[in-house]
C-alpha cells in the first residue's frame, strides 16, 4: 500500500477524533483543573492552588447519594434487563411481519422529549390518579401511601427511560443468534431450559453486558427522574453535582465530584473492554468482522 | 505481517499522540484566565438614556405580568413602538444567577436588558460589577410615585441600581377542604400531614419562617439558631414529613391534590388551579420580600429598558399589573384606582397589607456566616 | 385434550408474544397519556389531571400561539438540524474508516468513540461547562451545537458501522469488474446501499439532539431549547400546547421513521444484505 493509501483512514477519522478530543477529552482535563482550585465565586473568584483536598471533601457528606445512585441505577438495570430480554427475544424470533413495527414501538418513546414523558409519568402517578388507586386496591401501595416522591417512583422512571438502551443491544445481538445451535442442543436431548441456559444465554452474553453498561452508567448519573418523581430523600449523585454547579456555584467541589465519578466509570468501562473487546459494546462479539 | 514492526509503530504512535495531547492541553491552558469568577473589574457604567425604539428583552419570574394581547406588555409596545420579548425564565434567584454568571463575568447579559431579582441577589450582582447604575433623571415617574417605604432600602440606599417591581409575602398556602386548621408553620410539622406538605428551597425563607415559629428573630439570629432551625427541617425531611422542597412547583402539587399545605408566595393565586386553596399569614408572622428590576452590564437598548421601568410606574399601568398578579405594588395610588374600579382586591390584605397585618413579619435576612449555613441548608435540600 | 389443557398449552406457546405485546403497551403508556391530555379542556390553559372538564381541540388550534414555546422549538429544530448534519457527516466517515481499513490505533479510536456513549450526561455537561467557564466563553447556541455534535458522533458511528458490516462487497466488486472507477462505484453502489444506515443514524442524532436536556441545561446560558422550556414551565403549570406539540413531534418522527424503515426493507430485498450469524467461539466466521 502506498503511503497515501495508508493515510486514508486517518483522514477519514481525523475530524471526528479531533472533535471528540477537543470537546470530550480536553474538558475532562479542565474539570480536573477546576477541581484543584479554591476560593469563592463571589469573593475573589476561584484560584488554582493544587487543592487536592477537594477530592475527598467532595465525597464526604455525599455517601448517601452515591449509595442511593448505585441502588437505584442497579435496580433499574436489573428490571430493565428482565423486561427487555424476553421482549428482544420475541422481536427477534417471534415477530415475523411485525418485527419492524415492534422495533419502532420500542424506540418510539425517544421521540417525545425525555422531560415530557417523565412529566407524563408524574401525572400518571400523582396521588389522586386512577392508576394509584388501582395499585392501592391491589395493596401494592399502602392505603394512605403514595407513589410519587418515593424511591419506587424514581426507580420506575429510570427503568422506563433507559429501557431502549437495554433493548437495542440485546436485540442486535439476539438477531444474529444462530438458532440451529439451539436446535442442535435439543437434538442432543437437552430440555428447552437447558438449551437456553447453556447455549442461548452464553452466546448472548455480550449483548447483555453491553445493554447493562449502556443502561447502568447513564442511569447512575441521572438526576431528572429523582428531581421530578422523587421527594426530599431520593436525591442521587447527579442531583448533588447539578446543585453544586448551578445552585451553589461551588465549582471546584462540583468538578471534583464529577471527575471522581468519571474516573470510576472509566475504570469499569476499560476493564470491560480489556476483557471483551470494544465490538462487544456494539452488540457484536468480534470487532474484526469487517470483510 | 511483521508483528515486531507493528508493535514498535504502535508504541511510537501512542507516544506521539500522548505528547500531542499534552501539548494541546498546555497550549489551551496558556490562553485561559488565571482566576475563574470573582467579579468583573471593569468600572461601573451608568445606563444610557435616549430615544426609545427597537427591541427589548426582559427576564422575569412567571406569573408576574399579563402577557396576553390586552396586557401590559402589549400596551407598552403599542405606546412606544418597541418590540418586547418578555421571557419568564427565572425560577429561583440562585439558579438564574448560576446560568448567567459566566456571561455577566464577561460583561455580557445574554441579550437581556432587564432582570427581576430579589434584594439580596441584586446586591450580590452589583457588588460583582454585573449591573449598571441608573440615573434618576431618566426615571421621572418612578421617583414621583414610588412608595416612601421603598425609597431607601438597606441594600441600595440611594436606589442606584435597583427599581422595585413587586413585593410579596411568604406564608402558608392551605387547601382548606383538606386541612383547614393549619395556621402556623409549626402545624406543618404535625404528623397528621405527613408527606402532604412542601417547603420552599430558599434559605432566606424556609429556615427563617421556622425560626419565627420558634420565637427567634431571623434579623438578629446567630448561626447556631439558623442551624438549629435547619436541623429541625432536616429531621422532618428525613422522616418523610416534608414531601419535597420546591421552587414554583408547589403550585402544581396544590393543583394536583398531592399536598394539603405548602410554604409559598402570597400572590401565586394565578398559578394555582384549586378553588379551595388559600394563602394564610402564619400566626407568628411571615417573611416579606421585594423583587427589583435591574439593568445588567452589556444590556442592549438601555433607553427602552429605562422607558419600560418608567412606564410600569404610571398608576394606571401599575393597577393593571396588580389586578393580574395580585402582588404588592410599589406604586402609590394603586389602591385608590382599584377602589374606583370597584375591585375586591382593594380590600385584600394580601395586596395591600396594613402595618398591623405585617407587624410580626421580617424581611429577607442573611445569616452571619452565610457560607457555612448555606452549606448545611444545601445538604438538606439534596437529601 | 380438554378445553382447559388446550387453553393452557395455547397460553404456553404464545406466552412470549403476549408478553411482548404487554411490554410494548407499557412503553407506549406515557405517549398515549400525553396525546390524550392534549385534548382535555383546562381552565387555566395549564395541564391538570383529569379529563372531566371536557374535550376540546382548542389547544391544537392554538398550538403555535405561545411565542416562547415557538422560539424554543425553533431553536431546538435549528440546533438539531445543524448537529445532525455535522455529526452524521463526521460519523459516517469514521465508520467507513473503522470497518474498511486496518490501521494503527484502531483499538484506541474505537475506545475513544465508545466511551462518550457510556458517560453520564451530567459528567459530559459539567466538564464542558468547566472548559467554557475557564475561557469565559459565552454560553449559547454555539456551545450547545459543539456539545450536541460531540455526543451524537458516537451513536452515528455505531449505527453506520453495523450497516457496513453486513454489507455484501460482492456488489462493489461486480461494479469494479464491469469497469467502474472506485469513485463511481462508491457513488452508484456503496452510497445508495449505505443510505438507509446513514439516514437511520441521522434520525438518531436528530432525536438525541431534540431530546437532550441535561447537557443543554449546563451549557445553554440563556438560550432556551424545547426541553429547557418544558423544564421551566413544568415547575409552574405546563401549557397544554406543549402536550399537543409533543404529540405532533412524535407523529411526524414516527411517520419519518416508518418511511425510512420501509425504504430499508426494499433496499435490503434488492441487495440481499443479511446480518451475519453469530457463531460459537472457536469457529471461523464465514461469508
Amino acid at each position: 500500500m502506498s503511503l497515501k493509501q495508508r493515510l486514508v483512514p486517518y483522514w477519514l477519522l481525523g475530524p471526528g477524533l479531533l472533535w471528540l478530543v477537543v470537546f470530550f477529552i480536553v474538558p475532562m482535563y479542565f474539570m480536573g483543573e477546576l477541581a484543584l482550585r479554591s476560593g469563592s465565586l463571589t469573593s475573589g473568584g476561584f484560584v488554582f492552588s493544587w487543592e487536592w483536598a477537594n477530592f475527598p471533601d467532595s465525597l464526604s457528606g455525599h455517601g448517601d447519594q452515591i449509595l442511593r445512585s448505585f441502588f437505584y441505577a442497579g435496580t433499574a438495570t436489573v428490571l430493565a434487563l428482565l423486561i427487555a430480554y424476553p421482549l428482544a427475544y420475541a422481536i427477534a424470533f417471534r415477530a415475523g411481519r411485525f418485527k419492524l413495527l415492534l422495533l419502532f414501538a420500542v424506540i418510539a418513546p425517544f421521540f417525545t422529549t425525555y422531560l415530557v414523558r417523565t412529566i407524563a409519568w408524574k401525572t400518571i402517578l400523582s396521588d389522586d390518579s386512577p392508576i394509584v388507586s388501582v395499585l392501592q386496591t391491589l395493596t401494592l401501595v399502602p392505603q394512605d401511601g403514595r407513589v410519587l416522591a418515593t424511591s419506587g417512583a424514581v426507580i420506575a422512571g429510570l427503568t422506563y427511560n433507559f429501557l431502549p438502551f437495554m433493548i437495542l443491544p440485546l436485540y442486535a445481538n439476539l438477531e444474529r443468534l444462530d438458532l440451529s445451535l439451539v436446535e442442535a442442543a435439543k437434538d442432543l436431548y437437552s430440555s428447552s431450559r437447558q438449551a437456553f441456559l447453556k447455549v442461548t444465554l452464553p452466546l448472548t452474553m455480550p449483548g447483555i453486558v453491553a445493554g447493562v453498561l449502556l443502561t447502568f452508567i447513564p442511569a447512575f448519573g441521572d438526576y431528572i427522574n429523582a428531581q421530578l418523581l422523587g421527594g426530599t430523600q431520593q436525591a442521587m449523585i447527579g442531583n448533588v453535582i447539578q446543585s453544586l454547579y448551578l445552585n451553589q456555584r461551588d465549582y471546584p467541589e462540583a468538578a471534583a465530584l464529577s471527575f471522581l465519578m468519571m474516573a470510576l466509570i472509566l475504570a469499569v468501562v476499560v476493564l470491560y473492554i480489556r476483557f471483551a473487546g470494544t465490538g462487544a459494546f456494539m452488540g457484536d462479539e468480534d470487532e474484526e468482522t469487517a470483510r | 505481517m511483521d508483528t515486531g514492526g507493528t508493535r514498535a509503530r504502535g508504541a511510537v504512535l501512542a507516544i506521539a499522540s500522548a505528547v500531542a495531547l499534552v501539548a494541546l492541553i498546555l497550549g489551551l491552558a496558556a490562553c485561559g484566565d488565571d482566576t475563574v469568577g470573582g467579579g468583573s473589574s471593569e468600572k461601573v457604567t451608568t445606563a444610557k438614556g435616549g430615544p426609545v425604539s427597537g427591541e427589548l428583552t426582559i427576564s422575569n419570574w412567571p406569573g408576574y405580568i399579563d402577557p396576553g394581547p390586552k396586557g401590559t406588555v402589549a400596551e407598552f409596545e403599542g405606546k412606544t413602538g418597541v418590540s418586547v420579548d418578555y421571557i419568564e425564565d427565572i425560577n429561583s434567584n440562585d439558579g438564574f444567577f448560576g446560568k448567567l454568571q459566566p456571561q455577566l463575568e464577561q460583561g455580557e447579559s445574554g441579550g437581556r436588558s432587564i432582570f427581576v431579582v430579589a434584594d439580596y441577589m441584586a446586591k450580590q450582582m452589583y457588588d460583582l460589577g454585573y449591573l449598571q447604575e441608573i440615573d434618576h433623571a431618566d426615571l421621572p415617574t418612578v421617583f414621583k410615585t414610588l412608595a416612601p417605604s421603598l425609597e431607601s432600602p438597606g441594600f441600595d440606599p440611594e436606589r442606584k441600581f435597583s427599581v422595585p417591581w413587586q413585593g410579596g409575602m411568604t406564608g402558608i398556602w392551605v387547601d382548606t377542604s383538606k386541612a383547614p386548621e393549619i395556621r402556623s408553620v409549626n402545624d406543618l410539622f404535625d404528623p397528621k400531614y405527613r408527606g402532604k406538605v412542601t417547603m420552599l428551597e430558599e434559605l432566606r425563607e424556609t429556615p427563617a419562617l421556622v425560626m419565627l415559629a420558634e420565637g427567634v428573630d431571623p434579623a438578629t439570629a446567630s448561626d447556631e439558631e439558623w442551624l438549629k432551625a435547619i436541623d429541625r427541617i432536616k429531621a422532618a425531611a428525613e422522616s418523610g414529613q416534608i414531601r419535597d422542597f420546591t421552587g414554583n412547583e408547589y403550585t402544581e402539587d396544590l393543583t394536583a391534590g398531592n399536598i394539603v399545605a405548602a410554604i409559598g408566595w402570597s400572590g401565586d393565586a394565578s398559578l394555582i388551579e384549586n378553588k379551595n386553596a388559600e394563602w394564610r399569614m402564619p400566626t407568628e408572622g411571615c417573611t416579606q420580600w421585594s423583587e427589583n428590576m435591574v439593568i445588567p452590564v452589556g444590556a442592549p437598548n438601555t433607553p427602552a429598558a429605562l422607558a419600560w421601568m418608567d412606564f410600569v410606574y404610571r398608576p394606571e399601568v401599575a393597577v393593571d399589573i396588580t389586578e393580574y398578579v395580585e402582588y404588592i405594588s410599589p406604586v402609590q395610588g394603586v389602591k385608590e384606582l382599584l377602589e374606583k374600579r370597584g375591585s375586591p382586591l382593594a380590600e385584600s390584605e394580601i395586596v395591600f397589607p396594613t402595618e398591623e397585618f405585617t407587624s410580626k413579619c421580617t424581611g429577607q435576612n442573611t445569616p452571619p456566616d452565610l457560607e457555612r449555613v448555606n452549606e448545611a441548608w444545601q445538604d438538606v435540600l439534596t437529601g | 385434550m380438554s378445553a382447559a389443557t388446550r387453553a393452557w398449552s395455547w397460553l404456553r406457546r404464545n406466552a412470549l408474544p403476549i408478553y411482548a405485546a404487554l411490554a410494548v403497551a407499557y412503553m407506549l403508556i406515557p405517549i398515549v397519556v400525553i396525546a390524550v391530555f392534549s385534548f382535555g379542556e383546562a381552565p387555566k390553559d395549564k395541564l391538570t389531571f383529569g379529563l372531566d372538564e371536557g374535550f376540546t381541540l382548542e389547544y391544537w388550534r392554538t398550538i403555535f400561539s405561545l411565542p416562547q414555546l415557538n422560539d424554543a422549538l425553533m431553536t431546538s429544530l435549528r440546533l438539531a438540524a445543524f448537529s445532525t448534519l455535522i455529526s452524521t457527516a463526521i460519523g459516517t466517515l469514521m465508520a467507513i474508516a473503522l470497518v474498511r481499513h486496518r490501521f494503527l490505533g484502531r483499538r484506541a479510536a474505537n475506545l475513544l468513540i465508545v466511551i462518550p456513549m457510556a458517560t453520564p450526561e451530567v459528567v459530559i455537561g459539567a466538564s464542558l461547562l468547566s472548559m467554557f467557564i475557564y475561557y469565559s466563553f459565552a454560553l449559547g447556541f454555539t456551545t450547545l451545537l459543539l456539545a450536541h455534535v460531540m455526543f451524537s458522533i458516537s451513536f452515528v458511528v455505531v449505527v453506520v458501522r453495523s450497516r457496513l458490516i453486513g454489507f455484501d462487497r460482492n456488489l462493489e466488486e461486480a461494479a469494479a469488474d464491469l469497469g467502474a472507477t472506485p469513485f463511481a462505484t462508491f457513488r452508484t453502489v456503496t452510497l445508495p446501499l449505505l443510505a438507509p444506515g446513514i439516514i437511520a443514524a441521522a434520525l438518531l442524532a436528530f432525536a438525541l439532539s431534540i431530546d437532550d436536556f441535561v447537557i443543554s441545561n449546563f451549557n445553554s446560558g440563556t438560550t432556551v431549547t424545547f426541553p429547557l422550556y418544558v423544564y421551566g414551565v413544568s415547575l409552574r403549570g405546563i401549557p397544554v400546547q406543549v402536550n399537543a406539540l409533543a404529540t405532533l413531534l412524535f407523529v411526524v418522527t414516527a411517520l419519518g421513521v416508518a418511511l425510512v424503515l420501509w425504504q430499508q426493507r426494499r433496499a435490503e430485498r434488492m441487495a440481499a444484505v443479511r446480518p451475519e450469524p453469530v457463531t460459537a467461539p472457536g469457529a471461523t466466521a464465514t461469508t
